[in-house]
C-alpha cells in the first residue's frame, strides 16, 4: 500500500522531475559554457572590463573586413536565395507536373545535408580540376577560378536556403483561397490586379519569413565560408575559429559575444514577426494548377515555358551538378579512369603518412558513436521540451525562449564555451572536473539537435486532444499509463523523425566539433573532410559521398515519418 | 449511484467558473445540465469526473467525498462531444480499453463484453474497423460503448450530439435514452440545447454564469420558470415588466404595462410545494423564504406568457398589435407582433392553405391570454 502511494506521488511529480533533469542538462551543456564565453570577454584577471569588446567595435579591420563583410555576404546570399527559391514556389503551387510532390519533399534535403559536404560538391564542380574546368578544357576554353570568391559563397548559400524559401512561400501560396481571387475578379479586378491586391499581400509575410531566416542562417554560416572563402574572405564565425586556433581566447570570446548578440536580436525579431504572421494552413479552395507545357503555344505561353526551362537549367547547375560532381570525383582516379581507391583509402586501418594525421576509419566510427550518444541525450530532452512547451503553466514563455536559445547561438560559440568551460576543467568545491573532448562533442551535438526533436514532436503533442487522455483516465488508466497507451503511440512518428534529424545534425555537425576535436581520437567525418579538402580531393569526395548516404537515409526516415517541420 | 455536489465552486485566478453549485442526482436518474456557453456546465462535469478539482465544496458519490480521488479511480464513464476515440486503436480495441484495468462486468470474456456493447449500440461486427472510417454518429456510438464497457456507476455525456446533424441527433438521442434506461446507469448530460434538455431528461438544472438558476422536471421548468433567465432560455417566451396596480376582491392581481392593464392569476409565484428539489434549493439559499409572497400595489414585477398561450381573438387581457413578420413552421405559424414598440410572439395553430392571407404583414391582430396562463418570475 505504501509502495503504491510512493509510486503515485512519484508519478504526479514525474514531469517535474524529468523537466528538472532536462534543465540541469541544459544548464551544464549549454548555459554554463556559453556563460564562460561571455565571462572570457568581459573579465581580465578577474576584473570586469569592456576593453576587448570596445577594441573590436572601434577597429576598422573588425568593423569593415569582418562584421560588415559578414552582413554583406548574408544580404547577397539572401537575395540569391530569394531569386532561386521564389520561382520554385511559383512552380510548386501553381503547376502540375510529374515528380512535383517528390521535388517538394526534396526541399528539406539541404537542411539535413552537412554544409562541409556541400562545400566539397562546390569544390568538385568549380575547383581547378572540377567538372566546370574539365568541361571548358574539353571544348578548348581556358580554365576559370571560381573558388575563394564571394560568388562561390553566395551560390553555396543559395543551395542551402533557396529550398527553405521555396518551402515557406509554397505553403503560403497553397493556402491562398481561390474564392478570394474570384471575388476580386467579380468586383472588377484584372488578373494582374487581383494578384497584386489579393495574392501578393498573403505571400509577402512568408517571403519575409524566408528572407529573415536565410539572413540569420547565412550570417552565422561557417564551414561553407571556411571551405570556399578561406581566411581571405572571413565572416565573424571563421574569424572566431582562427582566433581560437591561435589560442587568442579573449579576442575570440569578445567576437563571439558580439555575434551572439546580433544573432539573438535577429532571431528575436524573427520570432516576433513569425508569431504575428503565422497563416491558418491549407485553403479550403486552393488555386487550380495548370500543366507546365501549355496546351496552345501563344507568344506569352512560349515565353513562360522558355523561362521555366531556363530556371530548370539553373536549378540543375546549382543543385544537381555539385552533388553529381562529388560522386563522380570520388570514383575518378588521377588518370581520369574509374577507381574505388578513394573508398579503399577510407577503410584503411593503418594510417599512412599520406593521411595527414587524419585517419579516415576512426573518423567514421567516431561519427557513428557521437551520433548514437546524441540520440541518447537529445531525444529524451527534445521530447521533454515538447511536452513542456505544449502545456500551460506560469512562466511558460520564459521556458520557451530558454529552451530554443540554442537555435540562436552558433555552434562555434557553444564549442568554444564547452572547450573553455568543461574540457579545460572547472573547479567544483575544490575538485577540478574535466570532460574529455569526445564527451563535449556529444554535448554540443545534443544541444544542436534537441530543438529539432522538439520541433518535430511538439506539434503532435499540441494536436493531441486532451480529451483522449481524459477518456483513458476515466476508463481506469493512470496518467503514466495514458501517456504510454495513448500519447506516445500518437507522437511516435514525430519522435522517429526527430531522431533522424538528430542523427543527421550530429553526423554533419562541424562548427563546434572542429573546436572540440582533439586529434584522431575525436575527429569526425566532416572534420576529416575539411582536413582532406585542398590536399586530396579524392578521399574528401569519397567521405562526402558517405555523408550524403547517411544524410539521405535520415532524410528518407524524416520524409516517411515526419512531414511536419513547422515553418522549416 | 447517488451523486451530490455540495456548494462546489471553481475559480481560475480571478475568474469564477462555478459559484457554489449544489445539486443532487438520484440513482438511475437522467439528469441534464443546460445553459448558454460559459455557464459552467462543462466545468461542473469535469469536477464530477475528476479532471478538475473544485476550489471549494465537495463532490460525493453515494455519500463518499471524491476529494483527492483520481479520475481513473472514480468508475465514471465519459463521452465527449468530439468522441475522443483513440485513433491508433481499432473500434474493438477502443471499446476494450477500459477492460484492461478491470474485469468485464457480468463475468464473461473481454471479447464477449466488447461484442455485447457494440451490439447494444447497433454496431455489431464493427470490432476491426478503424475509427476514422466511421461516420460521426457511428463514432459517437463507439464512444458510448467504450464508456459503458467497464460498467461505470455514473455516465457523463458532454455535449455528445452537438457535432451531428439535426435528424441524426434526434435518433441518437432516443437511442442514448433507451440504453440509459435499460442499464439504469445514473447519467449526467451536458448540453446547450434547451429543446434536447427538455426532451430526454428526468430532471434538468439550468445554469447561468456559474450559478444554478433552477432545478426541476422539464415540464415544471417550462411552465413555472423561477427566473427571467429560465423563462427566456427554455423555449420562446414573451416576458413583460409590469407595475402592480391593485389587488381586486375577486382575486388575482391587476398590473399595468405601459398604458395597458392586465389581470394575472395569483398563487403560481410560490414554488416548490411537494417538489423536493426546489424545496432543497429554498433551504440552501434561503432566497425564496425572504421574498414577500403577495406583491403590493406599486411593486414592480415581471411576468411571462408563452406564445401558444396568446390566443387570437381572446377577450381577456386583450392586446392589439401589428403583424411585422410570420414564419410558417408546419403545425403552427409564429407571428411577430409590434405592440407599441414591444415585440410579442404568437404561436397560431395552422389553419390550412387558406390562412396565408390571415397574417399579412401590416394587418392588425387582436390577441389575449387567460389570467392563469401568465406566470410571474423573479
Amino acid at each position: 500500500m505504501s509502495v503504491r502511494r510512493v509510486a503515485r506521488a512519484l508519478e504526479q511529480r514525474l514531469l517535474t522531475l524529468v523537466a528538472a533533469l532536462t534543465a540541469v542538462v541544459l544548464l551544464v551543456l549549454f548555459y554554463y559554457p556559453v556563460a564562460t564565453v561571455f565571462a572570457d570577454a568581459v573579465l581580465a584577471d578577474g576584473r570586469l572590463t569592456i576593453e576587448p569588446i570596445t577594441a573590436i567595435l572601434t577597429s576598422e579591420f573588425y568593423l569593415v573586413d569582418i562584421i560588415w563583410f559578414t552582413a554583406k555576404q548574408a544580404f547577397y546570399s539572401t537575395l540569391a536565395s530569394l531569386a532561386l527559391g521564389l520561382p520554385a514556389a511559383w512552380l510548386f503551387s501553381r503547376f502540375e507536373f510529374r515528380g512535383r510532390e517528390t521535388l517538394r519533399s526534396l526541399t528539406i534535403l539541404p537542411f539535413v545535408m552537412p554544409s562541409i559536404m556541400v562545400a566539397i560538391g562546390f569544390v568538385a564542380t568549380f575547383g581547378r580540376n572540377g567538372t566546370l574546368n574539365r568541361a571548358l578544357s574539353a571544348v578548348g576554353l581556358p580554365p576559370v577560378e571560381l573558388l575563394f570568391t564571394l560568388e562561390a559563397i553566395i551560390v553555396a548559400h543559395a543551395f542551402y536556403n533557396a529550398p527553405l524559401v521555396a518551402r515557406v512561400v509554397t505553403a503560403a501560396w497553397e493556402s491562398v483561397d481561390a474564392r478570394t481571387i474570384e471575388t476580386a475578379r467579380s468586383l472588377g479586378a484584372s488578373p494582374r490586379r487581383a494578384f497584386r491586391d489579393v495574392v501578393l499581400p498573403q505571400l509577402l509575410p512568408s517571403i519575409g519569413v524566408g528572407a529573415t531566416l536565410t539572413f540569420i542562417f547565412t550570417f552565422a554560416s561557417f564551414p561553407i565560408v571556411l571551405a570556399l572563402g578561406g581566411f581571405q574572405l572571413a565572416t565573424i564565425e571563421v574569424f572566431i575559429y582562427s582566433r581560437v586556433r591561435d589560442l587568442a581566447y579573449a579576442e575570440a570570446a569578445s567576437l563571439a559575444v558580439i555575434e551572439t548578440v546580433i544573432s539573438i536580436t535577429l532571431t528575436a525579431v524573427y520570432l516576433r514577426y513569425e508569431a504575428s504572421q503565422r497563416s491558418a494552413g491549407g485553403a479550403a479552395n486552393p488555386l487550380p494548377r495548370r500543366s507546365v507545357l501549355p496546351t496552345d503555344w501563344t507568344p506569352k505561353s512560349t515565353l513562360r515555358t522558355a523561362g521555366i526551362a531556363g530556371y530548370a537549367l539553373v536549378v540543375g547547375l546549382v543543385f544537381v551538378v555539385p552533388i553529381a560532381s562529388m560522386i563522380l570525383a570520388s570514383v575518378t582516379g588521377g588518370d581520369g579512369g574509374f577507381t574505388l581507391a578513394n573508398y579503399a583509402f577510407l577503410a584503411e586501418r593503418q594510417a599512412t603518412g599520406a593521411s595527414f594525421q587524419v585517419k579516415p576509419l576512426p573518423a567514421i566510427l567516431n561519427s557513428l558513436a557521437f551520433a548514437a550518444g546524441t540520440l541518447v541525450v537529445a531525444v529524451p530532452m527534445g521530447v521533454t521540451m515538447a511536452v513542456l512547451t505544449t502545456r500551460r503553466y506560469r512562466g511558460r514563455g520564459l521556458i520557451d525562449v530558454l529552451s530554443m536559445a540554442p537555435f540562436a547561438v552558433s555552434g562555434i560559440v557553444v564549442g568554444l564555451g564547452l572547450l573553455r568551460g568543461l574540457v579545460f576543467g572547472v573547479d567544483v568545491l575544490g575538485t577540478r572536473i574535466r570532460v574529455t573532448g569526445a564527451l563535449a562533442i556529444v554535448a554540443a551535438h545534443a544541444v544542436g539537435a534537441y530543438p529539432f526533436v522538439t520541433r518535430n514532436v511538439a506539434p503532435l503533442f499540441a494536436r493531441l486532444d486532451g480529451r483522449l487522455v481524459e477518456s483513458a483516465r476515466s476508463l481506469g488508466a493512470t496518467r503514466t499509463r495514458a501517456l504510454v497507451d495513448i500519447e506516445l503511440p500518437l507522437v511516435w512518428t514525430g519522435v522517429v523523425a526527430g531522431a533522424a534529424f538528430a542523427v543527421a545534425i550530429s553526423i554533419g555537425e562541424f562548427d563546434s566539433t572542429i573546436i572540440l576535436a582533439e586529434g584522431a581520437g575525436s575527429y569526425t567525418m566532416p572534420i576529416a573532410v575539411e582536413r582532406f579538402l585542398g590536399r586530396r580531393l579524392g578521399p574528401a569526395t569519397a567521405m562526402g559521398c558517405l555523408l550524403l548516404l547517411v544524410t539521405s537515409a535520415s532524410f528518407l526516415v524524416v520524409d516517411r515519418f515526419g512531414g511536419r517541420w513547422g515553418e522549416l | 449511484m447517488r451523486l451530490e455536489l455540495d456548494a462546489v465552486s471553481k475559480r481560475y485566478g480571478s475568474a469564477t467558473a462555478l459559484d457554489s453549485v449544489s445539486l443532487s442526482v438520484d440513482d438511475g436518474e437522467f439528469f441534464t445540465l443546460v445553459g448558454p456557453s460559459g455557464c459552467g456546465k462543462t466545468t461542473t462535469l469535469r469536477c464530477i469526473a475528476g479532471f478538475e478539482a473544485p476550489t471549494e465544496g465537495t463532490v460525493r458519490f453515494d455519500g463518499e467525498s471524491m476529494a483527492g480521488v483520481a479520475p481513473e479511480s472514480r468508475g465514471v464513464g465519459v463521452v465527449f462531444q468530439n468522441y475522443a476515440l483513440f485513433p491508433h486503436l481499432s473500434v474493438g480495441e477502443n471499446v476494450a480499453y477500459g477492460l484492461r484495468f478491470t474485469d468485464p462486468p457480468g463475468g464473461g470474456s473481454r471479447d464477449e463484453r466488447v461484442a455485447e456493447l457494440l451490439d447494444l449500440v447497433d454496431l455489431a461486427g464493427f470490432e476491426d474497423r478503424d475509427p476514422d472510417s466511421l461516420s460521426g454518429g457511428q463514432q459517437q456510438r463507439v464512444a458510448l460503448a467504450r464508456a459503458l464497457a467497464p460498467g461505470p456507476d455514473l455516465l457523463l455525456l458532454d455535449e455528445p450530439m452537438s457535432a451531428l446533424d439535426a435528424r441524426l441527433r434526434d435518433r441518437l438521442r432516443r437511442q442514448v435514452k433507451r440504453i440509459q434506461s435499460e442499464l439504469g446507469v445514473t447519467t449526467v448530460y451536458v448540453t446547450h440545447d434547451q429543446s434536447e434538455a427538455l426532451a430526454v431528461s428526468d430532471r434538468v438544472a439550468v445554469l447561468n454564469r456559474g450559478r444554478v438558476e433552477q432545478v426541476g422536471r422539464p415540464r415544471e421548468l417550462y411552465h413555472r420558470p423561477r427566473t427571467r433567465f429560465v423563462a427566456e432560455f427554455l423555449g420562446e417566451n414573451n416576458v413583460l415588466d409590469a407595475v402592480v396596480e391593485s389587488r381586486p376582491e375577486t382575486g388575482g392581481i391587476r398590473v399595468g404595462v405601459g398604458d395597458a392593464v392586465f389581470t394575472l392569476a395569483e398563487g403560481r409565484r410560490v414554488l416548490g410545494r411537494g417538489d423536493p428539489v426546489s424545496g432543497e434549493r429554498a433551504e440552501s439559499d434561503g432566497r425564496d423564504g425572504d421574498r414577500p409572497a403577495r406583491p403590493a400595489p406599486g411593486d414592480e414585477l415581471t411576468f411571462c406568457v408563452r406564445p401558444e398561450q396568446l390566443r387570437v381573438g381572446a377577450e381577456t387581457n386583450q392586446i392589439r398589435g401589428t403583424v411585422v413578420d410570420t414564419e410558417f413552421q408546419g403545425a403552427t405559424t409564429r407571428v411577430r407582433l409590434d405592440w407599441g414598440g414591444t415585440e410579442l410572439v404568437v404561436a397560431v395553430e395552422d389553419g390550412g392553405e387558406k390562412s396565408d392571407a390571415a397574417f399579412e404583414v401590416g394587418t392588425t391582430l387582436e390577441v389575449g391570454f387567460a389570467p392563469a396562463s401568465a406566470h410571474i418570475v423573479e
